[in-house]
């Protein structure tokens, strides 16, 4: 990776890192940038997400490429128009169909890919439009055609390519548009986290997913949400709190069973958590889901917060969790006890250690993240015979791979480094850890969540009973 | 007619977290737990007269191996001669065991797994005489090491039977050294001949995970038992399955034949302890020590003096329980 790249991966990534009604003020900005500049080739190629993606305007598109040929994916040396038409003012169009069109510009980007290997091009390439500047931002809203980009440069990503280093991008870029592909394809939304997790491997980092993904977005001349890709507010919650919002709004997180997205901190001016006596973080959204829709919801909505990070949780949801549980004027100076509940395996222990201690990844600003008081409310070994004989329940119980089993190895490790199990070092969480782990191995078997959903009133026992008892 | 059994000594927190393994020689008790240290009970008093001292400490501690399994110990054995024994650990590593002039367990070596992946080595088994070594692997083979060559963490690999590649939880070489059989993850159970070195029985299987298979004593017939909670009883030269016994509720982690053949133990998740007849072919006593899962479960040896056997559990209670038949009679 060249200077360069560094350059606009950290110079893009910080502008990023704001959630899309916050960057219209860059946004502003870097229009008056961009209508001072004398680079004018590029006005117009971007355009809000509120406006008309659907349609293909070939005339429109036309005059485009004469004008920017060389900033749109194609095969070899055929240049390939894909870019969204200008609709300044068109009145927004359902997510639908700009999903549909998103999709259909990856298809084409495949179908090409796919012309090429069959036409026997020597070399298959991409063009990706790069981010140059630190002032540049993607995400713009609000009904304006505001276009932002000062100047864009280009850079082709070919395969087999001239190096490993570029084989690798290649793969990259066609991993990532597949797997925004499928969110797209089914209607979920995926943070930039969640895929980096799906091929940890292949990315190495996440600075490189997040840069990649934002240089899709960019290229297709739409902003990253229309990828269903969110940075962040990955998070929901939902209970018996309300909470004030900086420009004076007052958000009440018991008015929808479906939760809230976990809001920026920097949003929030102060909660009330009088009537809170507990707050549970769930691994899943499934589960988060279930439980707000079962009739727990009554409890819940009136003594109780429920948090869930959807996997390894974000910055966000880890940062709103240390808030509330935390004592601060913010919060009337409550300290309700944390409750997490996870699957029985190496990744819900792991998701259940990474809100207790930290992530290893950004084990920088972990201390101000960490909620080290969460208790581990399940599931755990003992767990694994709540369905008894039945073998709808059986079904939530699943073999380890051998990667849960190197996973599983390798926290053993980590956490035999806190302090063997014969010495006095190690505390009673650590050691509840690794016999969870020596069992999950021993047993060979993991437990998902929705084993309690197999389990009649699984779920609202498992919860009833540890909590109840507050 | 049941039988009864009473309980006759525990020792409470014989480790520091469960107790996973447990093994015997002729005169001692080996266990091993989630902790790095095995554990080593003289067993030579266990005839018990109430009114002597004794009683007091019928098995005492008499070696601790310490920290030789960094991250907890999950499979012990030894051979019937109760010179050699072998153990495995968490973190993948093999070792083996000399039982030494001085009554001391010495370390002969260990088999450091070539790929540095969890599960080359799970279940252990050794033969009679020590010499041989088998462990499953996570996918599925039997690796048969010679411990006489074991130097320099390797030792030497005599045979490797395939399976279909499921899990291998359990293994067991019969008493004759003829044969071993394998349980494992997806329910199948097979015996190879090691003197041919070729699959002898692929047996009709559990379907569900095979956690522990034994030879009788007179290597007629192969036991299997798992989470499909019955207890299947094969016979070796056929193959063919003699027996189904049913009683367990609960997923059973292992079993053990007494010295004559006569009886089975065997021990489950849901902390029960069962002896079964296989005269009838039926469970003739439960005990249940608690509702923590019993990781395994062996006789002792009967000593010649003594009338009655005794057995031992073990499990997430870290307790070792000692059980006699109560013979009224």
């Amino acid at each position: 990776m060249d200077d360069e790249d560094f350059e606009d991966l950290f110079g893009g990534g910080n502008v990023l890192e704001d959630s899309s009604q916050e960057s219209l003020t860059n946004a502003a900005a870097n229009l008056a940038f961009y209508e001072s500049d004398d680079e004018k080739r590029m006005h117009g190629r971007q355009t809000s997400p509120a406006t008309s993606l659907g349609s293909e305007d070939d005339e429109h598109s036309e005059r485009k490429l004469a004008r920017a040929a060389t900033l749109t994916p194609g095969v070899g040396e055929q240049p390939d128009e894909r870019d969204p038409p200008i609709s300044a003012g068109s009145p927004p169009l359902s997510l639908q169909v700009q999903s549909r069109s998103v999709i259909s510009k990856i298809e084409e980007v495949f179908e090409q890919i796919a012309d090429g290997m069959i036409s026997k091009h020597n070399e298959i390439c991409l063009t990706l439009k790069v981010r140059s500047k630190p002032t540049t931002a993607t995400a713009v809203t609000q009904g304006h055609d505001v276009s932002h980009q000062a100047e864009a440069r280009s850079r082709r990503v070919c395969f087999p390519g001239k190096s490993a280093e570029e084989a690798w991008r290649f793969t990259v870029v066609i991993r990532i548009l597949e797997l925004v592909h499928e969110a797209l394809r089914s209607g979920v939304t995926l943070s930039k986290r969640d895929i980096y997790y799906r091929d940890p491997a292949l990315f190495g980092s996440q600075a490189h997913v997040d840069r990649y993904v934002d240089d899709i977005a960019f290229t297709f001349g739409i902003p990253r949400s229309a990828l269903n890709v969110a940075a962040m507010a990955k998070g929901l919650v939902a209970g018996a709190f309300t909470f004030c919002r900086r420009d004076g709004s007052v958000v009440n997180a018991a008015a929808d069973r479906d939760g809230i997205l976990v809001p920026s901190l920097k949003e929030v001016l102060s909660v009330d958590m009088t009537a809170v006596r507990w707050i549970v973080v769930i691994e899943k959204e499934a589960s988060f889901r279930s439980i707000a829709s079962s009739s727990f919801w009554e409890t819940l909505s009136t003594q109780g917060i429920l948090v869930t990070g959807k996997g390894y949780p974000d910055i966000a949801t880890r940062a709103l969790l240390r808030f509330l549980s935390t004592s601060s004027p913010q919060n009337g100076f409550t300290t309700p006890p944390v409750y997490g509940l996870v699957d029985f395996d190496p990744d819900g222990l792991a998701i259940l250690s990474t809100y207790k201690y930290g992530s290893i990844t950004l084990a920088h600003e972990s201390a101000e993240l960490r909620v080290p008081q969460l208790k581990w409310l399940g599931l755990r070994s003992e767990h694994m015979l709540l369905g008894g004989d039945n073998t709808h329940s059986s079904q939530g119980l699943l073999t380890l791979t051998a990667r849960d089993r190197g996973k599983a190895r390798n926290m053993l490790e980590r956490s035999a480094l806190h302090g063997d199990a014969d010495s006095d070092g190690a505390d009673d969480a650590d050691q509840a850890y690794a016999r969870e782990l020596q069992v999950m191995l021993m047993l060979n078997m993991k437990a998902e969540l929705q084993l309690l959903d197999a389990v009649p009133n699984g779920m609202t026992d498992l919860l009833d009973g540890a909590l109840g008892q507050l | 007619m049941s039988k009864q059994y009473l309980q006759t000594h525990t020792l409470p927190d014989a480790h520091p977290t469960d107790i996973f393994t447990l093994a015997v020689t002729p005169s001692q008790l080996l266990s091993a737990s989630g902790s790095s240290s095995i554990r080593i009970y003289s067993t030579k008093g266990q005839v018990i007269h109430a009114d002597t001292a004794e009683d007091e400490h019928p098995y005492p501690l008499v070696q601790t191996l310490e920290k030789v399994h960094p991250l907890g110990c999950h499979h012990i054995c030894t051979s019937l001669d109760g010179k050699t024994a072998a153990s495995a650990g968490f973190s993948g590593e093999l070792k083996v065991w000399s039982y030494g002039e001085d009554d001391q367990w010495g370390e002969r070596g260990e088999i450091v797994a070539d790929q540095k992946n969890a599960g080359e080595h799970w279940a252990v088994a050794l033969s009679e005489d020590g010499k041989y070594l088998a462990t499953t692997t996570h996918d599925g083979r039997v690796n048969v090491y010679g411990t006489t060559t074991l130097a320099d963490g390797k030792a030497n690999k005599i045979t490797q039977y395939e399976t279909k590649g499921s899990f291998g939880m359990s293994v067991d070489i019969s008493a004759n050294g003829e044969m071993t059989a394998s349980g494992h993850q997806n329910g199948s159970i097979y015996i190879f001949n090691n003197s041919t070195s070729r699959l002898a029985h692929s047996l009709s299987g559990l379907i569900k995970p095979v956690r522990s298979v034994r030879f009788s004593p007179a290597n007629k017939y192969l036991a299997a038992a798992g989470d499909a909670r019955i207890i299947a009883l094969y016979d070796t030269q056929s193959g063919e399955q003699v027996a189904n016994m049913t009683g367990h509720a609960s997923w059973i982690m292992s079993i053990d034949w007494n010295w004559s053949g006569e009886y089975l133990l065997s021990g489950s998740y849901d902390g029960k302890a069962k002896i079964w007849s296989m005269e009838r072919r039926e469970c003739v006593a439960t005990q249940t020590e608690s509702e923590k899962c019993l990781w395994a479960v062996t006789w002792l040896p009967k000593a010649a003096s003594a009338r009655n056997e005794t057995f031992v559990t073990a499990g997430a209670g870290r307790t070792l329980a000692f059980y006699r038949e109560a013979s009224g009679t």
